[in-house]
């Protein structure tokens, strides 16, 4: 390989995430946004994370990559990942190399993820400067290489400025960025978001491609059960800050365990369907201010609840052969 | 060869709003109380020169007659301009007013650009460290001094310099751009003069204008630091040192805009800071022709000014579209 590679990431990036707790600082009072998450992210798949807005997503994500931002607080736990130790350990230089080199982040479409005023190549080579590529004509070859296989015109897309660019090759560029270094881990923020469905379709199909390919660590963030559905090998349900169900896509999908995964797929209106068959989940989305401290956060919101539910919060329990599912009424109503 | 065309055409709109100001300027001058040919004129009829003997006599000594109607006088101050000729000033005699601005301007220019530059340099540099430390207590002593330097007027600035520089601890010299002894052009001793008599003047237009490049540039800066490619930038590994440059470059430019009205704001405090200092330049060439009622001179000095400001915002409406690739293609 012509890229100068001082700490080559190992091909299986597995990630080992527990009892990670992160709290924001706001008008209101300490809130945690992500609360005793215990989860493995395998090596080699696509794992989707879903959820509401606020359930702690785009947090978890984040948190993977050690870089919560102020008022934000990463209050313990840890994140191994293969080859390079506890993630929330590192900081500074050893954090910056990891960035980019190991983790590659793609922006949600709607966001501007690119500097305005320099041309799409300058950036990729800022990016190859801060990490010691020292081919950076190579570098370039091999962005353009994937721009073409993206579908774009690589000599264009590289002298393009940010605004020469639509929403649906901006997401292509922000894909580029992020596996142009040979990244093991790519986790994608809303990638179909902001896109028409035949933009969608094209940047799914290009991710899985080169998921499988590469032998990647994928994970895609998405409010998306039909992402969900068409992409991830596994799935993990978040609500509130915390992993509600865990598994295998299709057997999720198909046996939800946990009354608010069952509510966010009976919620997805079906082009086929009758659309009285569409049932709105109950309630709104949770608010970190108000969510009980005792017993279960979905409480509020839950068809199946019983007394123990205000008392007790649920612990994980074995679920869909090797994921979880956090419900006290699980047993009963399997 | 399309930019060729935006010059021209921006150039040709230049020279348009030149030409809206010098109407203003003609007639605003001559609307002032207290007219110094008229009075002239009667005097020479008192000393018992007939009406068209004074007349003569006048139109000798200034080029118009006072009663002669505005429009036509306006007409041949136009024909005039139009060749260059902005008259002959009342006050010096029979001097050419283009000869006055011209011998006068340079120093203005200079000391108006300095002033700029220097607190431009100081403001942006203070700015990026306010909003990069806004939580410390360097951030808050920076904003705290941007918010009170931009509450002082220039001419507050100017009389506290010249009485502290001036008369308490007479550090720096008062009055005349250059010590007068010396033989002006290019030597050493001349420049360093003129560099040791500006450094007053310069420090009040720098010291005034300072509080809102500061005070701008933060804002600009804690804006910029909340966009979506400064985390990328971050979340890709960009080198703390290249994502600095990202976040400068793209918070500096709403500055451009400033830039380019502050120049006017700087030219209209000439009047009082050169008048402050006693310095030789076209705010205090300004003051002195309004006294004097010197209306060609009053005329010129202000058609002067005029064209430094409009020139000086087409070029920061050149540099703007240099800087940022969004405007470029856009006209």
């Amino acid at each position: 390989m012509s890229l100068h590679d001082p700490v080559p990431a190992p091909e299986d990036a597995g990630i080992q995430i527990r009892n990670l707790t992160v709290s924001y600082d706001t008008d209101r009072g300490r809130f945690h946004a992500l609360n005793d998450v215990t989860l493995d992210i395998r090596p080699r798949h696509i794992t989707g994370f879903i959820g509401e807005s606020g359930s702690g997503k785009t947090t978890l994500a984040m948190a993977m990559m050690n870089a919560i931002h102020n008022p934000g607080r990463i209050d313990g736990g840890s994140v191994l990942l293969e080859g390079a130790g506890d993630v929330l350990r590192l900081k500074g230089e050893e954090l910056r190399r990891l960035h980019g080199r190991y983790f590659g982040f793609v922006f949600q479409a709607s966001s501007n993820s690119l500097n305005p005023l320099k041309r799409i190549g300058a950036q990729l080579m800022d990016l190859g400067r801060s990490h010691g590529v020292t081919d950076l004509r190579a570098l370039l070859r091999e962005a353009k290489t994937l721009a073409e296989r993206m579908g774009m015109d690589g000599d264009r897309v590289l002298t393009s400025y940010q605004h020469e660019l639509s929403g649906g090759m901006r997401q292509r560029v922000g894909i580029i960025f992020a596996l142009v270094l040979k990244a093991r881990v790519i986790i994608l923020d809303e990638p179909t978001t902001a896109l028409d469905m035949l933009s969608q379709q094209a940047v799914l199909e290009i991710v899985r491609t080169i998921h499988q390919e590469r032998g990647l660590t994928t994970v895609i963030i998405t409010h998306d059960m039909g992402v969900v559905a068409e992409m991830a090998d596994r799935v993990v349900v978040l609500y509130a800050g915390r992993v509600v169900e865990e598994g295998p896509t299709q057997s999720v999908l198909r046996h939800p365990r946990h009354p608010y995964t069952r509510g966010l797929i009976h919620a997805i209106p079906r082009i086929t369907g009758n659309l009285h068959d569409v049932e709105p989940l109950q309630g709104t989305p949770p608010d970190l201010a108000t969510i009980p401290t005792i017993g279960c956060v979905f409480r509020e919101r839950c068809p199946i609840r019983a007394p123990i539910c205000d008392t007790v919060a649920p612990t994980p329990t074995s679920a869909h052969g090797d994921g979880i599912v956090t419900c006290h009424g699980v047993d009963q109503h399997d | 060869m399309q930019l060729a065309r935006r010059i021209v055409v921006r150039l040709f709109g230049g020279a348009i709003m030149v030409l809206v100001v010098a109407i203003f300027t003609f007639f605003l001058v001559r609307l002032m109380p207290g007219n110094p040919v008229a009075a002239e004129y009667n005097t020479l009829i008192m000393r018992g020169m007939t009406p068209v003997q004074a007349a003569d006599e006048v139109r000798v000594m200034y080029g118009y007659i006072p009663h002669e109607p505005l429009i036509d006088q306006y007409f041949h101050y136009l024909w005039q301009l139009l060749h260059f000729n902005l008259g002959q000033s009342i006050s010096y005699e029979g001097v050419s007013v283009l000869h006055i601005v011209l011998s006068d301007a340079p120093w203005t220019i200079v000391l108006v650009l300095l002033g700029l530059i220097t607190s431009f340099i100081l403001g942006v540099t203070a700015g990026v460290i306010a909003a990069v430390k806004r939580s410390s207590g360097i951030g808050n002593v920076l904003t705290v001094s941007g918010s009170l330097l931009h509450g002082i007027p220039q001419f507050v600035v100017a009389l506290l310099l010249a009485f502290l520089f001036t008369t308490l601890w007479p550090i720096f010299p008062f009055g005349a751009p250059y010590n007068a002894s010396l033989t002006a052009g290019f030597n050493l001793p001349f420049i360093g003069s003129v560099a040791y008599h500006a450094i007053l003047p310069v420090s009040a237009y720098a010291i005034s204008s300072y509080g809102g490049w500061m005070l701008t540039m933060k804002s600009s800066v804690i804006s910029v630091l909340g966009d979506d490619f400064v985390l990328a930038a971050e979340l890709r590994g960009v080198k703390p040192r290249i994502r600095f440059g990202y976040i400068a470059r793209n918070a500096i430019l709403p500055l451009f805009t400033v830039f380019a009205l502050s120049l006017g704001f700087m030219f209209g405090g000439s009047l009082f800071i050169e008048n402050i200092f006693d310095y030789n330049g076209l705010g205090n060439l300004l003051v002195t022709s309004i006294s004097n009622r010197d209306y060609p001179l009053m005329s010129g000095a202000f058609l002067f000014i005029t064209i430094a400001v409009i020139l000086s915002n087409i070029v920061a409406d050149f540099l703007y579209s240099v800087v940022d690739p969004r405007i470029r293609r856009s006209t």
